[in-house]
Parts: structure tokens; C-alpha cells; sequence
């Protein structure tokens, strides 16, 4: 009788698909520990410990709040938005998201390399190396839609109820869609160390290619106005276009546009699928490469 | 059905050497340019398999790929072809504290690190006292592990892996951390788990540690494992397979067979094992360690079929060592000297010389006995006998009826204070060691610029007739009377009463007082040894004085008769001279021809060499006693007069002494004009 976590493997099992999921539910309690690590390790010596967790975004938040609702009042005004205070808001419900996607995406894709310590010496499934770098960066987006929703109801009340279902179905295609990415790029960035550059730089490129500041009619509008009006699939062709636009569509007006879901939903699956088994095959190698 | 299967392993690394500065190695442009392909076959097609409870040691030289195989074993890479299965869990000691975060507690990091090796949190629950209590961590386990010494944070990273209770463990290396006593602690646990039936794979360049504790070795050569019949036919076949190697020089002549491997010599007669796995190293003290000959940096400058000289550089001292080493009728003659490049300061220098356990008595000189045997329960290392000053010979025998034949070294040392002792090793390691060590007293240990010889030693094989032969031939004389033994060495005699010691310290010996000087005969340069038949003479000539003392004993009823003769080259005096027993300090009561007593208990604030007696007038006799000893007595013939006192010495030498002292009449001093004197003239016994 083999104890629970006796194992029965052979190198060649070692790169299955199969045992993805079995793996990392044996591994589930490394991979809270790890998260548990980072979150910790961070705010250590810190005097005011975990509350930095909170007071970094708030801060954050309250610079906003101050600048679009008193600097920019009258710029925010052009742009068919009636108060600086619900512009504040606004930007927010793009950037909580925008920020899980951007530092996720960034700290995984080189866990890999910064763990080779790890990844060198012991074996445990590898997908818990980036999956824990993106539960570090879920902890703050909890933090962040919390505060997020202390702000909307201070400045503006309670959002629509559509809010509700719409806001975890978008955050959970987005959670998918990083997984998936992470698991591609930190594979990728073990065998190439330019990719992480790579990451970092599209990152830097998608924050403006996302309206997080903006809707997405202001570019609509401007390619319109150009006789450009095919190359607007291309811009929805970024994910998180959709996803941010499907939040903003729930807390703001009430009704969703549904099918600027699909092509996120499908670019998840795809990326997970994909980024799991490239993963998975490439795994074994990973320890030579790092 | 085996634990471990490797079937046809092979494993290739790409290269990832070259590639321009700026534009970074391994990446994109070289691949496409095409550097960087050249490939290196690390393992090439290793079949074996490893049954439950085996303990498996893999040896090899460096780069033969023994990490490699591990690392494949544990899953943390896979083979370029081939397939390896394993059944259970696997846990790596590859390196420890791998997984441990510097800001976490130690606490957190138990929890992490046995995560990391596969167990859960409730598993480490069970066990996390037991951890704790190994690792000896204390009520450090909630402090951050940066605040940790580095031996505290190898101890809690060992402890952990040696509790995570695998069914495999890989064990790479890492007993060369932490203190002595750690690494014993360390080994004692492997020695735990394999009774447990755990199977365990070993790699370590330390040979002994893989001899005793492994029950198969395999030899990993340049990608091919090699397995021969026994542990020690597998080490002794890398011991010279890498022979070719710098550092390393195996030597022969008639039968006899030495191997010089990075700074540690074994040797072999006929098949048979003189020295155990661990050989013979040599090690100085520095600044709270040792640094031994096995660190060093080896050259062999010299190689001829039968020897070889080698230069060993310290990689921590500013010392060289150089060896010669040479095998002469089958003897091997080992010249142990340094050369040191600036003035350093070594509290202690020794050679340790690992004798198998098979080796069961052992003779110094005329000195016997058997050396305890080892037990399981044996965990650190017994001495044996205390630091004596170096012998010329110590012996090592095999148990009556064996073919195995004696070890004998002999000893020719330039130097003072050297010692040598005996000392039993822990179980695991399951060894004799001979410590030959020179300690420098306090302040004194500096080294200046220079070379220095340090030891001659021939170690060779016997029969316990030559080990006796060999101890008179030492220039001293063993004489038998009855259950008595005397052995006369260098103007001191011990005495024995059936093979237990009666004698301490200085013995049976003389000394001549001129001014306020005292000439003992043990300082004496002896020469002119004489034997005939049953008694001897020897010579002893004062390096200060112009004296010799002619010193002749022979047995006679329940003792020796001993007459000390003194000659004067030239006209001196002397203020007076004396003949002393120095028993051991079980003896209790004393009895002259005029009184008895009783010796007081000696206490520290004594002074030295108090006389007990009250009584100074010439005596014919003074006998001691003591409760299971013989009955000591010193005898004057009635030639001179001699006062016979009993004496206390000091705490430090904590001896009792009877002494036939002889003063000059009232004022004059002892005058010797040129010819011969009596001295003394009577006899020792002991019944």
C-alpha cells in the first residue's frame, strides 16, 4: 500500500500533460507557502508590516482621486465624463486589473530564473514556480478591489448589480489568460533571456494599448476619423482591451457587451492550453537551461 | 523489485561556452549563428538498478558525472535518452538549505524546505520536534535564519532532509559541512535510516565514509560506470585507474603497494588493507581548524616505479608540504617535511594514521595491549593510551592465528615534543588511529621563513616476533624475573608486574646533583648497549658533566639486581645523587628499615616532592604497598650508605616515590677524582 504521497514515476511520465493537475494539487500546500514567503519576506522589517499592502494602492488611489478630480477637472470634462471624482473611479476600474495583469506577467515570467536555486536542486512540479509569482501579485489585486470598492462607494454608491457576475467572470478569464502567458513566457525566458525584456517592454506598450484612461470609442472615433476604421479589430485584439472594457461596461452602465468577451475567453483557453504543455514538455529540460 | 531502475541513461549538455560580451551568451544570435552547438556526453548508457534498503555509493573523479546521475535520480533533470524509474519518494540532499529564505524563521523555513521535498504540512508537524531537537537549534527556530551561524543553518538544513522520511535519499557531498561533531551526528543518522531500510545513494570523494557506509560501490569514468565485486575492489580499482592523474602516484616493489592520492597515502601487502579506507593524512592546526594534506594542492615532481616526490601547497597556509615516499624491501619510507614561505603560527601539527579495525593489539616499543572492541554505540572516538613522547615503534596486530600480517611503524623524528597515542574511531568510521602530533606550547608555535623536516617514518609488516625483536633493537631491554618485568629504555627502567604498570612518569631511574642541578639519568646520552645472556649494560654519558654512569641489571630472586656505577673523566663534585622509584598513586603505605607511614592523599597546593619520613639515617631497604599491587622494594647491598625516604610528588605528576638518596658526610661535597665509583648497588623487587 503506497503512502499518499508516495510517487511511482519514470523520467519519461515526468513531461506528461496528464499528471499537470495531479501535480500541482500534491503541491498545493508548497505553493500557499510560497506565495506566503514572497508576501511575507516583503513586508518583514517593515515597522508597519502588512499595512503596506494596503496603504501602497490607497496612496496610489488618493493621488488619482486628487489629480483628475481637482488638476485635471476641466480636461476630464472635454472628454464627456461629467465629475473629476467619477473619472478617478473610472481609472481605477481599468488599472486594478491592468496592474494584476502587468506585475503577474512580469515577476512570472522570471520566476523561473530567479528560483534556479530551486529548480536546480530539488524537484517538485515547476508550473508552482510562476503559479506562486502570480499569487503574489493575486494578493494585491484582492487588496486592490477592496479599496477599489471603498472608493466606489464613497465617491459614487453602490455600482450595478450586473457588476456583480461580470467583474469575477472578467477577472477569472484574466487570471487564466496570465496563467497561461506565464507558463509560456517564463519557459521561454529560461531557454532566452531576452524575453523577459521582451515582456517588460510590450507591457510598457500595452498600458496605452488598454484604455485604462480612456474608452475604447476615443480610439474608435480617432481611427474613424481616418478612414482607418478596419484596423479597430486589431486594437480589441489585445485582451485586456476587452476585459477592462467589460468591467467599466458593468460598474458604469449597467448592461455588458457580452461578445467582447469572447475573443479574451478564447485567447485564455488557448494561451493555458498551450502554455501548459509547452511547459510541461519543456520542464524537464529546464534545469540545464537555467 | 528494485527502488531504482536506470536503464540505458544517457545525458548530453550543450555547451555553453564562447558567444560575444555585448551581445550575451546562449541566446538567440548564437543559436542562429551556429556557436554553441558543440555538445558534451556526460553519462553514457548507465544500466544499474538499486533494491530496497541498499545503500549505494557512486565514486569518480571530477566531472565523471556522478551530480548528473543524481540530479537524473532525483528528477530534477532528465537523461537525453534512456529512462529511470523510481519508486517512492526521493528526497535530494544535493544541497542543502536550497529552499531556505534568509528573512524567514527557522520555523518557516522547516515548513518551506520539507514542502519543497514533498511533505505536507501535518507530516512536518509530526516531526518538528525531532527536527528541532537534531538540528540542536534551540529556541533559535523563531529567529530569522540570517541571524543564524552558517553551521546552524547547515544543521537545520540537514535535519530537515534527514526527517522528511523518503524512501530514497541522494545524498551528494554533504557531510563535508559543519563541525566535527555535527558531520558524526550527521553520519550516525545515514547509519539510522539504513537500518531502517531506507535506500540511499551516496556521492562523496571521501572514500573512507563511502567504505563504511556503503554496502555496493560503483565507479562512474568518464560517462561509463564500472562495478567490480566489492566496496573496496571498486575504490581500490579508482584509486588506480586515476593514477595518471597530478596528485596522485601508485608504487610497488615486492608485494607491497602504495598509493599517493591528493595528500593521503594507502597502502596494501599482498591483498591485504595495511592502512584503512581513510589512509594516512597529515594536519596542521591554524586558527581554530585543521588543515589537511587532502586540501592541498598536489604536484608529484618526481615519479619512479617504486616512489615518488611530492609537493602538497596548502591552499589556506603559507606552508608547501613535500613528501618523499619510496618503498625498500618492501618497507615504505615516508619523509615528511614542509617548507614555509613566511613566519605562521600552527598550535599543532599531526599525522593520523587510520589502521584497519582488523588490527587488534598493539605494541610501543615494549608497551602491549588490545584495543577495545567497537561498538554500535560508539560514537566519537576513544583514546586508547594517552600522549606519550613519540615511540620509535608502534606495532599493530592482528588477532592471535591471523593471516593478516603486523603493521609496523617506526619512527625517526628530528623534532621535540612530539607524541604519539592510540585512539579507537566511532563506529562508523571502524578504524585504528595512530596519532603521531606535535603541539607547540602557547606562544611558542611560530613558524619562521624556512623548510622543515618533520617526521621519517617506515611503515612496514611483521610477525609479533619481529614487533619484539624490534622494540631491543630500539636500544632497549626487556629482562624477566618471575612475573616482573623490567624494560630498561634510556636511564629510565618500567616496571611491570604481570603486565600491569607499577611505574609512572621518570620509573625506576637516577639523578646527580651538581649546584643546584639536577643530571637525571633519562637525560643522559646512552650509548654502548651490551647484552649478555640475561643481564645488560649500558652507558649513559652527561652531556654537562664530565660523568658517565655504567648502569648493568640482571634478573635475580622475585626482582633485578641493578648496579649504577659512576665514572669521572675528570675530577668534580657533586652535592649528592639518588636511585628513585616512581610507583603509581594506588600505592598507599611505605615501610623503611626504621620506620612506616602512611602517604597522605595528594592535594594541589603540595609542592614538589615532599618527603614523608622523618627518619634520615642510611637504611638497608624501603618497601611500599598498595591495595591489589605487588610489594615494591628498593635495596641497598650495604657498598654505601644510602637514606631511604618515601616521598609524595607534586599533584601534576601525582606519583609516589621510594628513594635511596646518598648526601655527603655533614659539610664536604661528594668528591669523584677520575676512575670508577659506586653509585648505587643493590636490587628492585616486586612480589
Amino acid at each position: 500500500m503506497p503512502r499518499m504521497n508516495s510517487l511511482v514515476y519514470t523520467n519519461a511520465q515526468q513531461g506528461q500533460l496528464r499528471r499537470l493537475i495531479p501535480d500541482i494539487v500534491r503541491g498545493r500546500e508548497l505553493l500557499r507557502d510560497l506565495v506566503l514567503k514572497d508576501v511575507k519576506v516583503r513586508y518583514r522589517y517593515a515597522a508597519m508590516g502588512l499595512l503596506w499592502a494596503v496603504l501602497e494602492p490607497l496612496f496610489m488611489m488618493l493621488v488619482l482621486t486628487f489629480v483628475f478630480s481637482v488638476v485635471f477637472r476641466t480636461r476630464v470634462e472635454e472628454l464627456g465624463i461629467d465629475s473629476g471624482r467619477k473619472y478617478a473611479v473610472f481609472v481605477l476600474s481599468g488599472l486594478v486589473p491592468w496592474q494584476f495583469f502587468s506585475t503577474a506577467l512580469s515577476t512570472a515570467t522570471r520566476s523561473l530564473v530567479d528560483n534556479r536555486a530551486l529548480v536546480k536542486k530539488v524537484y517538485f512540479a515547476r508550473e508552482i514556480i510562476p503559479l506562486s509569482a502570480i499569487g503574489v501579485a493575486a494578493v494585491n489585486l484582492a487588496i486592490g478591489t477592496l479599496l477599489f470598492a471603498v472608493v466606489h462607494g464613497t465617491l459614487i454608491g453602490m455600482p450595478h448589480a450586473a457588476a456583480f457576475f461580470w467583474l469575477p467572470v472578467a477577472v477569472l478569464i484574466e487570471l487564466a489568460l496570465v496563467v497561461g502567458l506565464a507558463l509560456l513566457f517564463s519557459c521561454a525566458h529560461a531557454a532566452f533571456r531576452d524575453v523577459g525584456h521582451i515582456v517588460d517592454a510590450a507591457l510598457l506598450f500595452g498600458f496605452y494599448a488598454t484604455p485604462i484612461f480612456y474608452w475604447p470609442g476615443i480610439v474608435h472615433s480617432a481611427l474613424a476619423e481616418r478612414g482607418l476604421d478596419a484596423y479597430y479589430p486589431a486594437y480589441l485584439a489585445n485582451p485586456m482591451a476587452g476585459i477592462v472594457t467589460v468591467c467599466r461596461q458593468a460598474l458604469f452602465a449597467g448592461t455588458v457587451d457580452a461578445a467582447l468577451l469572447a475573443w479574451p475567453a478564447v485567447a485564455a483557453v488557448l494561451s493555458l492550453v498551450i502554455g501548459a504543455a509547452v511547459f510541461r514538455r519543456r520542464t524537464a529540460l529546464l534545469a540545464d537551461a537555467l | 523489485m528494485p527502488v531504482i531502475r536506470v536503464d540505458r541513461v544517457s545525458k548530453r549538455y550543450r555547451s555553453r561556452a564562447g558567444g560575444r560580451a555585448l551581445l550575451g551568451r546562449g541566446g538567440l544570435f548564437d543559436r542562429l549563428r551556429g556557436v554553441g552547438r558543440e555538445t558534451q556526453l556526460v553519462l553514457d548508457g548507465i544500466t544499474f538498478s538499486v533494491e530496497k534498503g541498499e545503500s549505494l555509493g557512486i565514486i569518480g573523479a571530477n566531472g565523471s558525472g556522478k551530480s548528473t546521475l543524481l540530479k537524473i535520480i532525483a528528477g530534477v533533470t532528465v537523461p537525453s535518452s534512456g529512462n529511470v524509474r523510481v519508486e517512492g519518494r526521493v528526497a535530494s540532499l544535493l544541497e542543502l538549505g536550497a529552499g531556505f529564505h534568509p528573512m524567514l524563521t527557522g520555523r518557516e523555513n522547516v515548513y518551506l524546505n520539507a514542502g519543497l521535498l514533498g511533505m505536507r504540512h501535518a507530516q512536518v508537524e509530526e516531526r518538528f520536534d525531532d527536527i528541532v531537537a537534531f538540528s540542536g537549534i534551540g529556541e533559535h527556530i523563531d529567529s530569522p535564519v540570517e541571524t543564524y551561524s552558517s553551521g546552524m543553518y547547515v544543521r537545520i538544513a540537514f535535519a530537515v532532509a534527514a526527517h522528511t522520511n523518503p524512501d530514497v535519499f541522494l545524498i551528494d557531498e554533504v557531510l563535508a559541512v559543519g563541525d566535527e561533531q555535527f558531520q558524526r551526528r550527521c553520519r550516525n543518522r545515514i547509519g539510522e535510516l539504513m537500518e531502517q531500510g531506507k535506500t540511499i545513494l551516496f556521492v562523496s570523494h571521501d572514500l573512507g565514509i563511502v567504505n563504511t557506509l556503503c554496502n555496493r560501490v560503483v565507479l562512474l569514468s568518464q560517462g561509463k560506470l564500472i562495478e567490480r565485486e566489492s566496496p573496496r575492489d571498486a575504490i581500490d580499482f579508482y584509486l588506480r585507474q586515476v593514477g595518471a592523474e597530478n596528485g596522485l602516484h601508485s608504487f610497488s616493489q615486492g608485494g607491497t603497494e602504495a598509493i599517493l592520492c591528493d595528500g593521503r597515502v594507502s597502502l596494501f601487502r599482498e591483498g591485504h588493507e595495511l592502512s584503512a579506507p581513510g589512509g594516512f593524512v597529515f594536519q596542521m592546526y591554524n586558527l581554530g581548524r585543521w588543515h589537511t594534506s587532502t586540501e592541498a594542492d598536489w604536484q608529484i615532481t618526481v615519479r619512479t616505479p617504486r616512489g615518488c616526490i611530492a609537493r602538497g601547497r596548502m591552499p589556506r597556509l603559507p606552508i608547501t608540504l613535500l613528501w618523499r615516499l619510496d618503498i625498500v624491501d618492501g618497507e615504505l619510507q615516508w619523509e615528511m617535511g614542509y617548507e614555509c614561505e613566511r613566519a605562521i603560527e600552527i598550535d599543532a601539527t599531526e599525522l593520523r594514521m587510520l589502521l584497519p579495525s582488523s588490527m587488534t593489539r598493539w605494541a610501543c616499543d615494549d608497551l602491549s595491549g588490545a584495543f577495545p572492541e567497537l561498538r554500535p554505540e560508539d560514537t566519537a572516538f576513544t583514546p586508547v593510551t594517552t600522549p606519550e613522547p613519540l615511540c620509535e615503534m608502534a606495532a599493530f596486530l592482528p588477532p592471535e592465528g591471523s593471516d593478516h600480517p603486523a603493521v609496523i611503524a617506526r619512527m625517526k623524528c628530528p623534532r621535540p615534543r612530539i607524541t604519539g597515542d592510540l585512539i579507537n574511531t566511532d563506529y562508523i568510521t571502524g578504524c585504528r588511529l595512530f596519532r603521531i602530533a606535535e603541539h607547540s606550547p602557547r606562544g611558542a608555535a611560530t613558524l619562521v621563513e624556512g623548510a622543515y623536516d618533520w617526521l621519517s617514518l617506515r611503515v612496514g609488516t611483521g610477525t609479533p616476533e619481529t614487533v619484539r625483536l624490534m622494540g631491543e633493537q630500539a636500544g632497549k631491554f626487556v629482562l624477566q624475573s618471575g612475573g616482573l618485568t623490567a624494560c630498561f629504555d634510556r636511564g629510565k627502567v618500567r616496571l611491570a608486574k604481570d603486565g600491569v604498570q607499577i611505574t609512572k612518569h621518570l620509573h625506576l631511574y637516577a639523578s646527580l646533583r651538581v649546584g643546584s642541578l639536577w643530571n637525571d639519568s633519562t637525560a643522559l646520552r646512552w650509548e654502548r648497549f651490551e647484552r649478555d645472556g640475561e643481564s645488560f649494560t649500558a652507558e649513559g654519558v652527561s652531556r654537562r658533566f664530565p660523568f658517565r654512569l655504567i648502569w648493568t641489571m640482571r634478573p635475580c630472586e622475585k626482582g633485578f639486581a641493578m648496579i649504577i656505577e659512576l665514572e669521572a673523566t675528570e675530577a668534580f663534585e657533586a652535592d649528592e645523587h639518588q636511585t628513585s622509584i616512581v610507583l603509581v598513586p594506588e600505592y598507599r603505605s611505605w615501610r623503611t628499615e626504621h620506620e612506616k607511614g602512611v602517604y597522605p592523599d595528594i592535594e594541589p597546593g603540595d609542592g614538589d616532592w615532599n618527603h614523608i619520613n622523618r627518619t634520615y639515617s642510611p637504611a638497608a631497604f624501603a618497601e611500599a604497598t598498595g591495595p591489589g599491587l605487588p610489594t615494591v622494594r628498593i635495596e641497598a647491598d650495604g657498598q654505601l650508605p644510602h637514606w631511604m625516604t618515601a616521598i609524595n610528588t607534586s599533584a601534576l605528576e601525582n606519583a609516589r616515590v621510594l628513594q635511596a638518596l646518598r648526601i655527603p658526610d655533614r659539610t664536604a661535597m661528594l668528591r669523584f677524582a677520575p676512575g670508577r665509583h659506586p653509585y648505587f648497588s643493590g636490587c628492585v623487587r616486586a612480589e
